[in-house]
């Protein structure tokens, strides 16, 4: 195994005359946890299914490990996956639904199986009928991550568990990390992705917008500053990557300040400055910017 | 305190009873066309069959038996308990509607109950079951009143093709009470069947078993029919079964409207129960529910091929049972029809027009009716791939197939345990008919029976053709496609055989190309050409099915 655990060239999915992903390329590195992020219908889901040869590119190309995604025997021995929304067969019960999964998959590490059946709290004995949606993601999550593949695919993987789960999730894909396994997390837990990925993507009416490190992608977005003067406030309005200033009175100024911040505090910097304050933006208002309508 | 006074007045019109009661009204029609819209498609095409091939016979009746038959020879017929049994009570069979009556009534009686009974499982457990209720139950209507609202447009639907089959009869110019008593029949044993499906989906917890313990109704009540047309002490059995209580109506004869009258109350029960157990239960819950709690089952979940095989066995052990008590009938009465049918030569011209030839041996009179296990199989086969499709759609496949196995494999798979069953099918006629046929010592041996019963899974392959079919291109009709071959085929046979139409009209048919064995040799161009159809038609499905994307 060579290269990236997953890349993809132009990879484009039409479904009529809806483009429901527009000529994605992508790389997840081997080890890497690629957080992949997008408002509804952004693309995400299609992504994955044309990753798992699910649905068929209409045009471009997928690989995973050097195999191409196409070639399903090859491709599907080095990932495992979880879907957004888990069906299992409503008669058999949770460890009969692992070890159908167990059986099939790329092959299963069944000590490490019974360690997270017993971290992720599951009663395996339940018919799948009794799940509750959270419980039959959890079949999912633990089936995957038994397989200990070198590449896990996991499509909204949380949206069913609880908090304390949430936290078990968390600590077994920072495990996965360690053992060398790539992961790419489509979710819309922003505080899971920021908590996880080292990189992030983000898909936006099926094109990739942006892929960037989680603090590179910071640096790419305004910080808000707020000051306060002793004397006179500076005139700031034709300061490069200064932007939305307003004055909140008694001497104090609040602004977005994007881009190299040379200017903007040599500005500041010949007044006099009593409080200065700068916030760095969240993941949250990151992602509202390319959500809302001025991501486009 | 004034903001309060105001939102008071704005909220008080909405809590009006008028209000109220006619939003109420305008959520319960919305469900009424929310059933409607998952019904109407089905319900036309069973509307159409029973006017077309009601119609159809009825007209051409002149041409094939009118005139050839005299009142010793129904005197004859009316007396045998064998043809009694497998046919109907033959009444007024002298006259066109007696004779349609006769011809089509069984067949379009099991057409609609069947389909009435596996509709209303699939509206309502089948779509309680996928979560889609829970939305509908958020709303202003009850969960009985979304139960009762749905059978109600499959009763309907059964009184339209009460009234197709009425009018048509009207419109050959048979006498319009008779055609009025059969068509309320029909309707009535549809209703009969519709309030079935909805009582067992109340309870039980999964479609599959509501719609298994409905078949099993129809089979019990099938069989109830010919075991009181058949036994002269047992004759009391009919007033028991829909089947019966529309035989005993004798429409064009004593046109009596008595076993109807029972046959409304037989409807009535369970139409008006289903809605009091449906109160009575949890949304997604059930009466008789599976235990919570079991220690797993382990086996055949090692691959694709033996979980295939897991996943056919119950449905497989429920049909084998369904055919092992109708073959078992057919043994035992195996001694008694031959001898009739020579005793009534006439008969058995008259049987031949209606496309029972060689009766007058057992050997013929078996092979016969293993011809009509051809519809049980391909019924089979075609339900089996449905089962496929539904598993795509509820998205249970894409943990398998995200394994690293191809797509063929699970279709060749699931092919292949489809198959398995259908010849396990046939060895379990086989096996029930000489059993039956030992018991009253009737000369058939178990390899002329196998014979016979193997001799129609040409008709099973040709419909697991279709359904491949279907599932690579068209997978939500892989359930009609797949079973059009079989049913749609025999009905065509049925009408073909009875009307005097053209013959290229019959052929079409796949039951014009099977040999009545073992009377006869087998035709081997026939079910040659019948296999390479259905094989054409699956590698036809194999090319859609790995192109396309999955649900």
């Amino acid at each position: 195994m060579s290269g990236p655990a997953l890349r993809t060239v132009d990879l484009s999915k039409r479904y009529g005359r809806i483009t429901a992903l527009d000529r994605l390329d992508l790389e997840v590195a081997v080890g890497e946890v690629l957080g992949l992020l997008g408002p509804n219908g952004a693309g995400k889901s299609t992504t994955v299914r044309l990753l798992l040869g699910l649905a068929r590119p209409t045009s471009g190309r997928a690989w995973i490990f050097d195999r191409a995604a196409g070639d399903v025997e090859a491709a599907h021995r080095l990932l495992a996956y979880v879907p957004a929304d888990v069906a299992l067969w409503p008669g058999m019960t949770g460890a009969e639904c692992l070890e159908l999964l167990a059986r099939i998959g790329p092959g299963t590490d069944r000590a490490y199986r019974d360690e997270l059946v017993a971290r992720f709290e599951l009663d395996v004995d339940r018919p799948a009928r009794t799940y509750s949606t959270g419980n039959r993601q959890k079949v999912a999550l633990v089936a995957a991550f038994a397989t200990r593949a070198p590449l896990l695919l996991l499509d909204e993987p949380t949206s069913g568990l609880d908090p304390l789960m949430e936290q078990v999730f968390r600590a077994v894909v920072r495990e996965a990390r360690e053992n060398g396994q790539s992961v790419l997390l489509s979710s819309h837990q922003l505080n899971e992705v920021e908590a996880l990925c080292d990189r992030v993507a983000v898909l936006r009416s099926g094109r990739l917008v942006e892929v960037a490190r989680m603090a590179n992608l910071r640096r790419l977005h305004r910080s808000e500053v707020e000051a306060s003067f002793a004397g006179v406030v500076p005139a700031l309005e034709a300061v490069p990557g200064v932007d939305g200033l307003e004055a909140l009175g008694e001497g104090r100024v609040r602004f977005l300040l994007s881009g190299p911040p040379g200017a903007a505090m040599a500005a500041l910097a010949a007044t006099d400055v009593t409080t200065l304050r700068i916030t760095e933006p969240s993941l949250e208002d990151v992602f509202l910017t390319y959500y809302g309508t001025g991501g486009s | 305190m004034t903001d309060l006074a105001a939102a008071t007045t704005v909220s008080a019109p909405s809590a009006s009873p008028r209000h109220t009661t006619r939003a109420g009204r305008g959520a319960a029609r919305a469900v009424v066309h929310l059933a409607v819209r998952q019904t109407w498609r089905g319900a036309l095409v069973v509307v159409l069959l029973a006017g077309a091939m009601t119609a159809v016979v009825a007209t051409g009746y002149r041409a094939t038996v009118g005139d050839d038959l005299d009142a010793q020879a129904l005197a004859a017929l009316a007396g045998s308990p064998a043809i009694r049994t497998l046919f109907g009570e033959p009444v007024a069979l002298d006259s066109a509607g007696g004779f349609t009556v006769w011809r089509t009534g069984t067949a379009l009686a099991v057409v609609l109950a069947a389909w009435s009974f596996l509709g209303v499982v699939s509206v309502t457990r089948g779509e309680e079951d996928a979560g889609r209720w829970d939305l509908l139950l958020a709303g202003r209507v009850s969960l009985p009143a979304i139960v009762s609202r749905h059978l109600a447009v499959f009763v309907a639907a059964d009184v339209l093709a009460g009234a197709a089959a009425a009018g048509a009869l009207v419109a050959a110019g048979t006498a319009a009470t008779g055609a009025v008593l059969h068509g309320l029949g029909l309707a009535l044993v549809g209703a009969v069947f519709a309030g079935t499906g909805a009582v067992t989906a109340q309870l039980l917890s999964s479609r599959g078993a509501a719609a298994g313990a409905s078949a099993a109704v129809l089979g019990l009540a099938l069989l109830a029919r010919v075991v009181g047309d058949g036994v002269e002490a047992l004759a009391w059995a009919r007033w028991a079964t829909p089947f019966g209580l529309v035989a005993l109506t004798r429409p064009y004869s004593e046109d009596d409207p008595l076993p109807l009258v029972v046959l409304g109350v037989l409807a009535v029960v369970p139409i008006g129960l289903a809605p009091v157990l449906a109160a009575r239960r949890d949304v997604r819950g059930a009466w008789f529910s599976t235990p919570t709690h079991r220690r797993p089952r382990r086996w055949l979940l090692g691959s694709l091929w033996t979980f295939a095989l897991r996943r056919a066995t119950r449905p497989f052990l429920g049909w084998a049972t369904g055919i092992a008590a109708w073959f078992l009938l057919i043994g035992l009465l195996a001694a008694s029809m031959p001898a009739f049918l020579r005793d009534n030569p006439r008969f058995a011209a008259l049987a031949d027009a209606a496309g029972f030839g060689g009766l007058v041996r057992v050997e013929g009179y078996v092979a016969s009716l293993f011809a009509l296990l051809a519809i049980p199989l391909g019924a089979f086969v075609a339900v089996r791939m449905a089962a496929l499709a539904h598993d795509e759609v509820a998205g249970r496949l894409w943990l398998l197939l995200t394994g690293p196995v191809r797509r063929l494999t699970l279709l060749f798979a699931e092919v292949v345990a489809t198959l398995l069953g259908a010849v396990g099918l046939a060895v379990t006629a086989a096996t029930a008919s000489t059993l039956g046929a030992a018991i009253v010592g009737a000369p058939l041996t178990w390899p002329a029976a196998l014979s016979g019963t193997l001799n129609v899974l040409p008709v099973a392959v040709l419909c697991l053709g279709a359904a491949v079919a279907a599932l690579g291109w068209v997978p939500r009709a892989v359930a009609a496609l797949g079973a059009l071959p079989a049913v749609g085929g025999f009905l065509l046979h049925v009408t073909a055989e009875s009307s005097g139409a053209p013959a290229w009209v019959a052929t079409i048919s796949p039951f014009a190309h099977l040999a009545a064995v073992p009377d006869q040799p087998p035709d081997r161009a026939g079910v040659a050409i019948l296999t390479c159809i259905g094989v054409i038609l699956g590698l036809a499905g194999l090319v859609g099915y790995t192109r396309r994307d999955l649900c």
